[in-house]
């Protein structure tokens, strides 16, 4: 169920991969003068299969980038890809997780991964079936028709993860998922989420404003500045797979932090 | 017993309506103020003896009942369906919605008597009058609901590419049904006032005609028993309305995760 990503019958072999060129977005200001510049000439590539944490300061972009490339969001100039074909709004093969678990309090925990489903018009019973090992694959087995508020913030983040993961989709956007959980369950996710990762190959794009989760999960780490929003460096890990948290004791873990934290003019 | 001891309102506020009511017995014997201003509670009680055992009685219950339910159900299911168009045709709400605020702070009891010369002494003018009454806080609240959508969880059905419909079905609907439920309960007492007003104005059947006419004949103790039957319809229907509320938005006390 969480096997590679099989590329659909004629897909083109960059399925998962993404491509920003030279992406610049405005918001405008409520008062209709000059907006706000959130990102500046931003280019990106990630290839199939690789997992890319964007880290920086709040304000960098770094959401609004992750937003961009879902398709949420429309760039002011420039052009994005995804598998190929450019991004013209929300699309189906990438899965998107927030900060906020947003689970649907009237809906049971399967029911709730099982949103996907029923929005593509999928067949359910089968896809039902596969929910439960998801749930399972992610620690809630026993809770399917739990309620949300019965759930605590980190199972509720699974039951997230678990309604992204039961579409397939080859590509996982995350933005700042595991930022509302305390340090000992975000720890845990994070070792969840390679786990998930290396059985799955999924490109995955992974926000957050911490340097050691970034360097800790993923291959290449894209530093992003503010004022405007940028990219500074795009800094590939050269730690082994698969990692456990032991790997935070090594010296080639402690250099790429602090090679990401002199990006940021952090380290001084 | 320990239940008793942490809520003795539990105790204390039954007991002070029986004190109340010995005091109000003992006033009105004493012949401190006129039996037919206030008359004493046991004559209240004969009062209610004498509705529940007159054959005309059930007639009125069962008609006024009638006309504020009609009222509440016609009133109700528009105000949904007009909230539902304001909220997705946004043209169509930014003409009428002003109308409907303008509308929402009139006091709309002031129309019973247009209703009477437009629709005639019977049923009709009542129902219009509880439709009238109740239309407004369904109308604002389903308003008010749907448009409350989390930015979290539309964003999350963008991302899934979801239809308008399906946004609407699975998403803004829900997320409305407790702030609907809120205003179906204020609207449910509503039109049980709008139909008694009507009644008031002219009618010739009804609990609001039972108490103009007792009130005209000077019977203040069965005014009063009617009153009482009033209340409790109103209690009756209220309760009926919770019950839903608790059956339908079983989730109300728990907020959106996210």
């Amino acid at each position: 169920m969480l096997r590679a990503h099989e590329p659909i019958a004629g897909a083109p072999a960059t399925t998962g991969a993404i491509e920003v060129r030279r992406v610049t977005k405005l918001f405008a200001s409520r008062n209709g003068s000059a907006g706000v510049e959130a990102l500046r000439d931003v280019d990106v590539d990630i290839r199939p299969g690789q997992f890319v944490a964007f880290v920086g300061p709040s304000g960098c972009g770094k959401s609004t980038l992750l937003k961009l490339i879902g398709g949420l969001l429309d760039p002011t100039a420039g052009r994005i890809t995804v598998g190929g074909s450019e991004v013209a709004g929300p699309r189906r093969d990438i899965g998107v997780m927030f900060q906020a678990p947003v689970l649907f309090p009237w809906r049971t925990v399967l029911e709730n991964v099982l949103l996907p489903i029923e929005v593509f018009g999928l067949e359910r019973r089968a896809a039902t079936e596969k929910a439960r090992q998801i749930l399972n694959l992610v620690g809630l087995a026993g809770r399917e028709r739990a309620y949300p508020r019965e759930l605590s913030g980190g199972m509720q983040q699974r039951a997230a993860l678990s309604r992204v993961l039961v579409i397939d989709p080859p590509i996982i956007l995350m933005d700042e998922p595991f930022g509302a959980l305390d340090e000992f369950t975000r720890e845990r996710m994070n070792l969840e989420i390679l786990r998930i990762w290396q059985e799955g190959r999924q490109t995955i794009v992974f926000v957050t404003h911490s340097i050691a989760e970034a360097v800790f999960l993923a291959d290449r780490v894209v530093v992003m500045g503010t004022a405007p929003g940028r990219v500074l460096a795009v800094i590939d890990v050269p730690l082994p797979r698969p990692r456990s948290i032991d790997l935070m004791k090594s010296p080639e873990f402690a250099a790429t932090v602090f090679e990401v934290r002199e990006y940021l003019g952090v380290a001084r | 017993m320990s239940k008793l001891r942490d809520h003795p309102g539990l105790v204390l506020s039954p007991l002070s309506f029986v004190v109340v009511l010995v005091l109000w017995e003992g006033v009105s014997r004493a012949g401190w103020v006129a039996p037919i201003v206030l008359p004493p509670p046991s004559r209240v009680w004969d009062g209610l003896v004498i509705l529940f055992t007159a054959s005309w009685f059930p007639q009125h219950v069962w008609l006024t009942t009638a006309e504020t339910l009609i009222g509440f159900v016609i009133g109700g299911v528009t105000a949904i369906l007009l909230a539902i168009v304001m909220v997705n045709v946004r043209l169509f709400k930014e003409v009428v919605y002003p109308y409907v605020v303008a509308f929402q702070v009139m006091p709309k009891v002031v129309l019973a008597p247009i209703f009477i010369t437009w629709f005639g002494f019977g049923m009709e003018s009542k129902i219009v009058m509880a439709i009238a009454i109740s239309f407004f806080p369904v109308v604002i609240n389903t308003v008010v609901g749907l448009e409350s959508v989390e930015e979290n969880a539309s964003l999350l059905m963008r991302s899934l590419v979801a239809s308008r419909r399906q946004i609407f079905c699975k998403l803004a609907w829900p997320t409305a049904l407790p702030s609907i439920f809120a205003g179906l309960k204020t609207s449910l007492t509503l039109a049980l006032i709008g139909a008694l007003v009507a009644e008031f104005v002219t009618a010739k059947e009804g609990l609001g005609t039972l108490i103009t006419t007792f009130s005209f004949e000077l019977k203040v103790y069965l005014v009063f028993a009617v009153i009482i039957v009033v209340s409790v319809l109103g209690l009756v229907l209220y309760g009926l309305m919770e019950y839903l509320d608790r059956k339908v938005v079983f989730w109300r006390r728990s907020h959106f995760t996210g």
